[in-house]
């Protein structure tokens, strides 16, 4: 059962990882407008970087890992630079009447969602096509 | 060419009846049920411990309920070596000596 238990491993690890790729969409959209953040600065959009890495078991500590999971490597910020924008009522903005309001792509953010988690179903489906397998093979003795 | 009977090796004696099978070769029946019983109940614990961290606030639902199958399925697993064991056994019961 150590190479199905792997796999789902593997699965447990993305369902982890798209997780974390929905709540990172969900803080970009939440923070569409936000001009100011911690550091006086508007919120920067941030981007998930995800790694592969071989699930840890003992077949891993053997060498003979068949099933490769994935984590969650970094959560950068895009250095793009801000949007501006005209209104000079704002109390953020500048001598000019334009205030920085952060580079989210709202649009963008909804299909990275979307994405992240058709991705998450995906692999809920992997994992219960592995429980059937498994369910079958227990069967065999019936 | 002559026909040498006794290098059949099939006819020769094996071992001696009723010498212990399990001296130092496969372990018993019963120890084997023994661990797959402390498997059980580790997995059973993890899976505790996954719902409680769950309920907590700490772990992942899909985390939870991957230990609650994984529990599940060592169970099924034990009892069907359980009931295939019980199997044999009144089977040689059975058996006209």
């Amino acid at each position: 059962m150590s190479t199905l238990d792997a796999a789902i491993g593997a699965s447990a690890s993305a369902l982890r990882a798209e997780r974390t790729r929905v709540e990172v969409a969900v803080s970009n959209l939440a923070n569409a407008e936000s001009t100011r953040g911690a550091n006086g600065e508007p919120y920067r959009r941030r981007d998930v970087v995800l790694a592969s890495d071989p699930v840890q078991s003992f077949g891993a500590a053997l060498g003979q890992a068949t099933a490769t999971g994935v984590r969650v490597a970094a959560i950068i910020e895009d250095q793009a630079p801000f949007k501006r924008r005209y209104d000079p009522a704002h109390p953020d903005a500048d001598a000019n009447g334009f205030v920085a309001v952060p580079n989210v792509d709202v649009p963008e953010q909804v299909v990275d969602m979307v994405s992240a988690s058709r991705a998450y179903q995906a692999n809920l489906s992997a994992i219960g096509l592995i429980h059937d397998m498994i369910r079958r093979a227990l069967d065999l003795g019936r | 060419m002559p026909i040498q009977f006794d290098s059949a090796p099939s006819l020769r004696p094996t071992s001696a009846v009723g010498a212990p099978a399990a001296a130092g070769g496969a372990p018993g029946f019963g120890a084997t049920l023994e661990k797959m019983l402390q498997s059980v109940d580790e997995s059973a614990g993890a899976a505790n411990v996954a719902v409680a961290d769950m309920v907590d606030g700490k772990g992942d639902v899909h985390d939870a309920m991957l230990a609650l199958q994984r529990a599940e399925t060592t169970l099924q697993l034990t009892v069907q070596v359980r009931n295939k064991l019980m199997q044999a056994y009144q089977e040689i019961m059975r058996m006209p000596v």
